[in-house]
């Protein structure tokens, strides 16, 4: 039996009288690459962030390998292993690419600050290993030589990666990616795409998927629950959204359903 | 109308308008005494047969006007730069703040002359300074002559702008200073100090021991003063963490500052409380409770951000201020009236209370936190507070306890303010409510800012910028403090990032330098 990596039972999130999660149920396999759709204000990034602990759900479940997240901080979450990355890339701009590696490491990293005023042997080791394995991310993501570049200056298509690269330092069990193909040309896109595909395949890691862009919705997930005003209206493999008169109903309105 | 028109026309209003201000205030004496002074007197008297001071105004004068036609004949972002139209933006500069002064000489010439006292109205424009502007001229013939003289020095401004300051001469002026730059750093003296070990080391020694010889040739004053500069050296560091690095905009900050001083004061001087102490004994008890006075104003208020932070320990900082003059608590801080024969340090009987000696002091400290701040800022710690001050929920994802973090950038921020207080008022051998109030709040932010957010010799330079430079402004009199806002206000518009801004540290680059060095060695072995 497969291992359920992110479960949710009833997750409702309201803004005054908007339900802008209502009630979801979902249940992420792990190790599969998951998308959440739905048209713009459908609820998915709330529901990001409740599974990250920003926002507190008021109703719900939220369980991850069978733990509760449901009242933890966000950086409670983030070190039991769910990373993110945001639709609007939102890096430490005025830190360089690796700084900003180095911080998704913080908690792997164990130095307080009294043993980094004294410099012990072991706060050296750890730092030397962290920048390691920060140019070691550096590279995987194909930015090496770029590390000493303040994210600011970095071109587009290498901040998005750099965010990935941010999001892998924590070594997360769970990718959250919001919209990473925002912004690409086709062959962005396709690249990737291809890179999410290597993510799982090399890194085990199980992927979360906001996107827009049908064709990496449907090239790369192999599940995918669709969100129309915070109601899930459908989950089924690629092929059953597809043909799923409900989705193309909240996506293009009821005459083109019936068209169709 | 013309781009070039346009822009003279403004300029000329401007710097009419400035030219009248600083008429008014008096400043045209002041700046005829400066000139003079960094003339020398004695050589300009009988140059065109006229009086020291009159040619020393003129020489400003004709600045001003140089200046407005330059700023005339700025350069048009759709207009072709020519000859024509760049004179006739910096001569109708030159007309117009010709035609302003000009009014101005005639108005209070004739003012001066019916009789008017107009220093009532404006404290320093005394019949002398009146008698100065008008150059020993009628009001009439001075008004005519300052429209012309403005109208040729607007022209040579122009000139100025298209020829020096965007035409070939700029160009020939930046060549020569790269190669003479290049020949400099590339010179053998340079590079023998960048390859050799040994040589950069006796550099520093004697760098350092120059330093240090410093404090015993200037004398008492200027040691006092370098004291001040350096204990605000001190307070910057400490909030340059909080503000600089970790984002936290504190504007109570003095009130660490004021534990600091308020604890050496109570426990080494014999009143209100006859403790008497040893100095040394109140350094780490002012560093403790000034850091745990900065836990517990964080733990309430560092879940605001920005603005209102600012607001609420601005608050607090008067809320120390207040309760330090406040009656109520005269039996145990000594009131509005403070605590005076403040206990200084000793050292083996010895006692060390010359401003000389805190000298040494303070640069000790000095050393000390900033060797505290490196090593945190490079450490996780500090680049968990620069997260933090990038952006602060993100931070939070990736796994920051942006909590507890904030916590700890306030203490020790506020510690090294701590020590900054305790050395302050054992300096002064007094403290009282007046040396904690808020301007010490601003006068410390002010110097991260313009020395540059997180950089420690950013620190060090807007201390000396701020505490320093107003000493050596000292020659200005009344308008050392005009312009020291106007030099600050100047230098941030100039260099918004500051004076010595922070630069990112290179490690990338540097970690393959040192792979291929061990890969180099046979050893292997480190240093």
């Amino acid at each position: 039996m497969e291992t359920i990596a992110l479960e949710t039972r009833g997750l409702t999130k309201r803004f005054g009288g908007l339900l802008a999660v209502n009630a979801v149920d979902l249940s992420i396999s792990e190790k599969s690459i998951f998308s959440v759709i739905g048209p713009n204000g459908a609820g998915k990034t709330t529901f990001y962030n409740c599974v990250t602990g920003f926002y507190a759900p008021e109703a719900g479940e939220i369980l991850f390998f069978n733990k509760s997240l449901v009242g933890r901080s966000p950086d409670q979450i983030a070190e039991m292993g769910i990373a993110r990355t945001y639709q609007n890339i939102r890096l430490f701009a005025n830190m360089t690419a690796l700084e900003n590696i180095l911080i998704g490491q913080h908690h792997l990293l164990k130095t307080s600050w009294f043993e980094a005023i004294l410099q012990t042997p072991r706060m050296r080791r750890e730092e030397t290993g962290a920048l390691g394995e920060a140019m070691r991310l550096l590279r995987f993501v194909g930015l090496g030589g770029l590390g000493d570049q303040v994210a600011r200056n970095l071109p587009y298509g290498a901040q998005r990666r750099l965010e990935v690269a941010r999001a892998l330092a924590l070594k997360p069990r769970m990718l959250l990616l919001d919209e990473p193909t925002a912004g690409m040309n086709p062959i962005e896109t396709m690249e990737m795409m291809r890179f999410i595909q290597r993510l799982r395949d090399e890194l085990e890691i199980t992927i979360l998927l906001i996107e827009h862009d049908m064709r990496v919705v449907m090239g790369i997930s192999e599940y995918i629950a669709v969100l129309d005003y915070g109601v899930k209206i459908a989950e089924g493999t690629p092929r059953e959204i597809q043909g799923n008169t409900q989705v193309i109903e909240a996506y293009l309105g009821r005459a083109a359903a019936s068209a169709a | 109308m013309s781009h070039y028109l346009r822009n003279g026309l403004n300029a000329g209003i401007v710097f009419g308008i400035v030219t009248i201000f600083l008429v008014l205030i008096g400043f045209t004496v002041t700046a005829s005494d400066l000139i003079g002074t960094f003339l020398g007197n004695a050589s300009a008297s009988g140059v065109l047969g006229l009086p020291a001071v009159t040619f020393h105004l003129l020489i400003f004068l004709f600045l001003l006007g140089v200046w407005s036609g330059a700023s005339g004949a700025r350069k048009s972002p759709t207009e072709a730069d020519s000859w024509r139209r760049v004179l006739s933006g910096a001569g109708l500069a030159g007309l117009i703040l010709g035609i302003l002064a000009g009014g101005l000489a005639m108005l209070i010439g004739s003012l001066l002359l019916a009789g008017v006292r107009m220093s009532t109205y404006f404290a320093q424009l005394l019949p002398d300074a009146v008698r100065l502007y008008l150059l020993g001229l009628s009001p009439a013939s001075a008004a005519i002559f300052y429209v012309i003289f403005f109208f040729i020095s607007g022209l040579l401004g122009g000139v100025f702008a298209y020829r020096v300051l965007r035409g070939s001469w700029r160009k020939k002026f930046s060549i020569w200073i790269n190669t003479k730059t290049q020949w400099i750093l590339n010179g053998s003296g340079i590079q023998l100090f960048k390859r050799t070990k040994s040589i950069r080391l006796i550099v520093y020694a004697l760098a350092i021991g120059i330093v240090l010889l410093i404090p015993l040739v200037i004398g008492d004053y200027w040691n006092y003063t370098l004291g001040t500069v350096g204990i605000y050296v001190l307070l910057g560091l400490g909030l340059n963490i909080v503000v600089g690095l970790a984002g936290l905009l504190d504007l109570g900050y003095v009130a660490f500052f004021a534990i600091g001083g308020y604890t050496v004061a109570l426990l080494t001087a014999p009143a209100p409380h006859h403790l008497l102490w040893s100095f040394w004994i109140a350094i780490p008890i002012g560093i403790i409770l000034a850091a745990v006075a900065g836990v517990l104003l964080g733990v309430p208020v560092l879940r605001l951000r920005g603005d209102y932070l600012a607001i609420v320990t601005l608050g607090f900082g008067q809320i120390i201020a207040i309760m330090l003059r406040s009656d109520a608590l005269i039996a145990f801080t000594g009131g509005p009236k403070g605590v005076s024969a403040v206990g200084g340090p000793t050292f083996f009987g010895r006692s060390l209370g010359t401003p000389e000696d805190f000298v040494y002091l303070i640069l000790l400290a000095v050393v000390l936190v900033i060797f505290v701040t490196i090593r945190l800022r490079s450490s996780r710690v500090g680049r968990a507070w620069e997260a933090i001050r990038e952006d602060e929920t993100v931070a939070r994802a990736m796994g920051i306890n942006t909590w507890s973090h904030k916590l700890l950038a306030f203490a020790i921020g506020a510690a090294f303010a701590g020590l900054g207080g305790v050395i302050f008022a054992s300096r002064n051998q007094f403290t009282g409510p007046e040396d904690y109030n808020l301007m010490v709040s601003f006068n410390v932010l002010a110097s991260v800012i313009v020395g540059g957010m997180g950089s420690i010799p950013g620190v060090v330079g807007g201390a000396f910028t701020l505490k320093g430079l107003p000493e050596v402004l000292r020659e200005l009199e009344n308008y050392r403090i005009l312009a020291f806002g106007a030099l600050l206000v100047v230098m941030m518009l100039v260099r918004p990032e500051g004076l010595l801004p922070t630069s990112r540290r290179k490690m990338e680059i540097k970690e393959l330098h040192e792979d291929a060095n061990e890969a180099g060695e046979t050893s292997g072995g480190k240093t």
